[in-house]
């Protein structure tokens, strides 16, 4: 039997008058996983992060982190923990070295040099070591709150939207120092709106929408579950494509031109790519992809998310 | 311990190296000790206006007022012989004004036949931290010396005398004033910064970082506390060394002085707590801050006597506690008087306690 780090049952959190922020969740997160709570802006990620990190108290149900009840005995815990608040900005006038020694000192732990420096190393800010905070960039500062977070080497980390407005490199670069602490056993309560993020990082996902959790399950779980295998992309078939292909009661979508067809298995994908051969079709490209959690997403929310905003 | 002292490391630095702190700590309170200074001991006069009694009304006071009416940037004004003098200074308002004793003309003549004892001597009254004093000194010296080469004294038969009026009792502006400013230096840099430091790390999410980690909110109150109070006890010792570099005063820093130092961070510190705990943004932080502070630094007597205000701004002034601690502190520092800087410092102290109390339980670094 896996030894679960965090167990959530029925948990609500409910803002008078009428918000009902966290609307009971159950979710379990075996030791050394990545999680990803996965939802758009006001999902209720924070909310529910923040009651297992004993900020906030919840309406109902039950909320435990290594077995311990956070709304009661939260001492308990407090160090095997560590958190990355959402949108983190550094003290912009305090070095990395400087605020890592500080916070260390806040767990009541000595370092030294080394060790600072260790840290400092394993999140990629050594050439930044004697900058001030404020004068690092978006990135680089989400690097330093991921430092202060595992100063005190916790068992369990929660990272409350880590990549939310970073470049595109700078978001691989924080996966890559996500996956090196799950290396190390760390277990890791994730929140995100992008679905690329939860699909490469997580070992289990839960899509939260509106204070429930809607959906659940490994990355390719959720895919074989909600998406097809694979679909057939017509690039830039555009709407008589469309109609064409429709005309001969083929199941199809058109995006930005292109037509997409979605196939569930292997039988389904031959009769459907004889039936496109025999169509005149103007098309530039015509290839396969994966589906992704993207295509879950749709399925299962029914519209897509762009930057945490739900398309209309 | 090591956790506060940790803190309170953190919190210094970022304090110190964010200059617009520094400002509030050393150099606001030298600037306003030079611009006060300079606006109450100045007189901006092209002519310097000379008050004179002639008690004498002799031969040798008739040539000496003529050499001081013949010195262009100097007006004379003759205050009539049959007023008294200090109280026509007072009754007129004057900074400095000059006395001929009716022994002046007798005196010069008995030094001019050979009394190496006998010496015409004018008065010359007012505050001498002034400028229009140093002035005035100036004038009467080298108006004396003129006085005695006109009579080709060979040995010096004129001199002056400075008197300061009694009711200065010694005291000068700077020595009402210094107190105020240092009032107002640990009222700004408390109650203002800690409660926009409360609106920052609000939103920034760091009173949450905090609460998860060992620091528990007394620590990290008490490492503010402790950082304000080596601070402002050291903007105090600057403070005061500029102002006795510069002016002529006699307050003293006394041991008192020091306690109310610490006492008046605490009282600050949990009064912009308490403001702290109902700001949510920096901007709101601002506002809030400024609403307590701003009459609070006109009506609490740092500027100017509350004794000579009308009755309902003395009353006023009894509602903000900074009033106790200009009291309290002029109480020690100019007048040494214990009973009532201990009052004032009791007062200071209790107030202090209320807003803690009020403040920690409001103050909360979780959401609800
Ligand atoms: N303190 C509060 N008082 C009232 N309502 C709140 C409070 N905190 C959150 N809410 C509401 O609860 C809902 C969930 O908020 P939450 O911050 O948990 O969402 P989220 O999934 O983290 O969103 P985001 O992606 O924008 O961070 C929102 O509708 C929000 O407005
Ligand atoms: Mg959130």
């Amino acid at each position: 039997m896996t030894e679960n780090v965090v167990e959530v049952s029925g948990l609500v959190k409910h803002y008078p008058p009428d918000v009902k922020a966290v609307d009971g969740i159950d979710f379990s997160i075996p030791k050394g996983m990545i999680f990803s709570l996965l939802g758009p802006n006001g999902a209720g990620k924070t909310t529910a992060v923040e009651i297992l990190e004993g900020l906030r108290s919840p309406t109902s149900g039950t909320a435990r982190v290594f077995g311990v009840d956070v709304t009661k005995d939260y001492d308990q815990i407090r160090g095997r923990v560590g958190i990355l608040p959402q949108n983190f900005e550094p003290f912009d006038m305090l070095r990395p070295a400087e605020a890592i020694e500080y916070w260390a000192k806040l767990y009541d732990m000595s370092v030294n040099r080394k060790d600072i420096d260790a840290i400092i190393d394993r999140v990629g800010l050594s050439n930044r070591k004697s900058s001030l905070s404020k004068k690092l960039s978006g990135g680089e500062k989400r690097k330093l709150g991921i430092a202060l977070s595992i100063v005190n080497q916790p068992e369990l980390l929660f990272l409350d939207e880590p990549t939310t407005g970073l470049d595109p490199k700078a978001r691989r670069d924080l996966w890559k120092l996500i996956e090196e602490i799950r290396e190390k056993g760390t277990t890791v309560l994730l929140t995100t709106h992008y679905l690329d993020e939860a699909e490469q990082l997580s070992d289990d996902v839960a899509i939260m929408l509106k204070g429930k959790i809607v959906a659940r399950g490994t990355p390719s779980e959720l895919i074989a579950k909600y998406g097809k295998m694979t679909v057939v992309v017509l690039a830039g078939a555009g709407k008589e494509g469309l109609y064409e292909v429709s005309r001969r009661g083929i199941t199809a979508t058109e995006e930005e031109g292109d037509v997409l067809v979605p196939v569930s298995s292997p039988a389904e994908m031959r009769v459907v790519l004889a039936k496109l051969a025999s169509i005149e079709l103007k098309v530039t490209d015509m290839y396969t992809r994966k589906q992704t959690l993207e295509d879950v997403f749709l399925n299962v929310v029914g519209t897509k998310m762009d930057e945490g905003v739900l398309a209309k | 311990m090591s956790r506060i002292i940790a803190d309170m490391v953190a919190f210094g630095k970022q304090y110190i190296r964010s200059g617009v702190a520094m400002f509030f700590a050393f150099a606001f309170p030298i600037l306003l000790i030079l611009i006060f200074g300079a606006i109450f001991s100045g007189s901006g006069d092209v002519k310097f206006s000379m008050p004179i009694q002639d008690l004498d009304d002799g031969p040798y006071s008739d040539i000496y007022v003529d050499i001081l009416r013949n010195i262009t940037v100097v007006e004379v004004k003759m205050i009539p012989s049959d007023e008294d003098f200090y109280q026509y200074f007072e009754d007129n308002d004057l900074n400095t004004a000059i006395l001929i004793p009716s022994n002046f003309s007798e005196q010069i003549a008995l030094a001019l036949a050979g009394d190496h004892g006998a010496k015409g001597l004018v008065t010359v009254y007012g505050d001498p931290s002034t400028s229009s004093f140093t002035t005035l000194v100036e004038i009467v010296e080298f108006s004396l010396t003129d006085l005695g080469n006109a009579l080709t004294a060979s040995t010096p038969v004129v001199g002056y005398l400075p008197r300061v009026p009694e009711e200065l009792g010694g005291l000068t502006f700077m020595d009402f004033f210094l107190p105020g400013v240092v009032g107002l230096v640990v009222m700004t840099n408390t109650l203002y910064t800690i409660t926009s430091t409360c609106a920052e790390y609000k939103t920034r999410s760091y009173f949450k970082l905090l609460a998860t980690t060992r620091l528990k909110k007394h620590e990290w109150l008490l490492s503010k506390f402790l950082f304000y109070t080596v601070l402002l006890i050291a903007s105090l010792l600057l403070t005061f060394a500029v102002g006795m570099a510069l002016f002529d005063m006699t307050a003293t820093i006394t041991p008192l002085a020091v306690v109310f130092i610490a006492f008046g961070v605490f009282l600050f510190l949990s009064m912009g707590m308490l403001l702290g705990s109902i700001v949510r943004d920096p901007e709101s932080a601002s506002a809030v801050a400024n609403a307590v502070g701003f009459p609070m630094m006109f009506l609490s007597g740092i500027f100017f006597e509350l004794e000579s205000m009308p009755g309902y701004i003395q009353a006023i002034s009894k509602v903000f506690p900074l009033t106790y601690f200009n009291d309290g502190l002029r109480a020690t520092m100019l007048e040494g008087d214990v009973e009532v800087a201990l009052v004032n410092l009791a007062i200071v102290g209790v107030l202090g306690l209320v807003f803690f109390i009020l403040g920690s339980k409001l103050m909360s670094w979780k959401e609800r």
